[in-house]
């Protein structure tokens, strides 16, 4: 009885941790995404951009933003490491894509990657955020492009997931802070919570 | 302030950091701290019990625990998991029959308590040789996705060759600067 009473209480008053995943090709920049968010949301100061090598495998970050605890993680691009993706799927509460906007050459690759990421059904109802990133860069291609090729928000049907392109620029930070806002909310509205609630209970 | 001019020093000074090698016997576990340590290769035998060594690389000194990997011994390694910031986990990237073992093994490491803030660095070892797994096939092998919660890497290397292992380092050293 007591145990019963006490998963009740655990149900009803658990803190959710969003779980969120960064992915996009080698060199988009989401690793430096993590460590800007650190710098911003934590104590620690993220590395410099500099400093930071090709990720090969996973980088954690834990930060606490708008009152939510949030788990990211930081997965290598490499077309090898891509297979390791899914494998996280099912315990994401959503997806943060990181374009190079300043790299064009990349977009069809970037969108070949972005698909099959979509097309899985592990991630329903996941809300997504693009960054077009590096807007800091000359040639930088800006929203309506990214979004007109990515093929997001032409005929949205009624029941997609929430998504949106955002211009970020990693390096200076421009742009996170609007981004990490959207996802915690668009995640405490989305029936993905609940259902991943209910499954991890 | 204490702490304060602790900190302060340690920018200065070089940071030290407890590293635990293992791995399964056979490995290539003693070849890469050796190579690390005096850079070259030197001729081993199976080690029953403990190598230690200290490497110094970027400001930081590893203080390096090369553990012996039989069967009869990996008991003892639990003997050395406290007060470790990181494993480095070699694999024998040729041995494919006992990736099954190895990755038994790694999961038995995982779940140890004292570990569990420790980062994960793999080295898929041996990839000089004909009929290596590829790092991606030994990340599947080992089940490395199903850690969620802590920062891992996978790098290929080739002890013998001395190829790989600086870049894990690399790794190793920027990694333990943003742990927390």
């Amino acid at each position: 009885m007591f145990t019963l009473m006490y998963g009740l209480w655990e149900y009803l008053f658990r803190k959710d941790v969003y779980q969120m995943l960064i992915l996009g090709l080698d060199k988009a920049g989401k690793t430096n995404v993590l460590e800007h968010l650190k710098t911003m949301y934590t104590t620690l100061v993220g590395l410099d951009p500099g400093k930071i090598l090709p990720t090969v495998g996973l980088n954690v970050g834990r930060l606490d933003a708008k009152g939510q605890s949030i788990v990211l993680w930081d997965l290598g691009g490499q077309p090898a490491l891509q297979s390791i993706w899914d494998k996280y799927y099912a315990e994401s509460h959503a997806v943060i894509y990181v374009v190079d906007a300043a790299n064009p050459a990349r977009f069809a690759e970037s969108k070949a990657a972005f698909d099959r990421m979509r097309s899985s059904s592990q991630l329903a109802e996941a809300p997504l955020l693009v960054m077009a990133n590096k807007q800091d860069l000359e040639g930088a291609v800006g929203v309506p492009e990214i979004s007109e090729f990515f093929g997001i928000g032409k005929t949205v049907p009624p029941d997609a997931p929430p998504m949106k392109v955002v211009p970020v620029c990693a390096h200076t930070g421009q742009g996170l802070k609007e981004s990490i806002e959207w996802l915690v909310h668009a995640v405490r509205i989305s029936p993905r919570l609940q259902r991943l609630r209910v499954s991890s209970a | 302030m204490g702490l304060w001019l602790s900190r302060m020093l340690s920018w200065f000074g070089d940071q030290e950091a407890r590293i635990l090698v293992l791995g399964l016997d056979n490995a290539g576990k003693t070849t890469i701290l050796y190579r690390l340590q005096v850079g070259e290769i030197v001729a081993t035998i199976p080690t029953i019990g403990f190598n230690v060594e200290t490497v110094s690389y970027k400001n930081i000194k590893f203080q390096v625990w090369d553990l012996g990997g039989q069967t009869s011994i990996r008991p003892y390694w639990r003997c050395y998991y406290p007060n470790t910031q990181a494993i480095i986990y070699v694999v024998d990237s040729t041995d494919h029959e006992r990736i099954g073992t190895s990755r038994e093994e790694f999961h038995a490491i995982l779940d140890e308590d004292e570990l569990k803030d420790s980062l994960i660095l793999v080295y898929a070892n041996k990839q000089d040789l004909p009929g290596a797994l590829s790092d991606a096939q030994i990340a599947e092998g080992l089940g490395l996705y199903s850690i969620k919660n802590r920062t891992w890497a996978i790098f290929k290397t080739s002890a013998v060759k001395g190829e790989g292992l600086t870049e894990g380092l690399d790794w190793l050293s920027n990694a333990l600067k943003t742990k927390r």
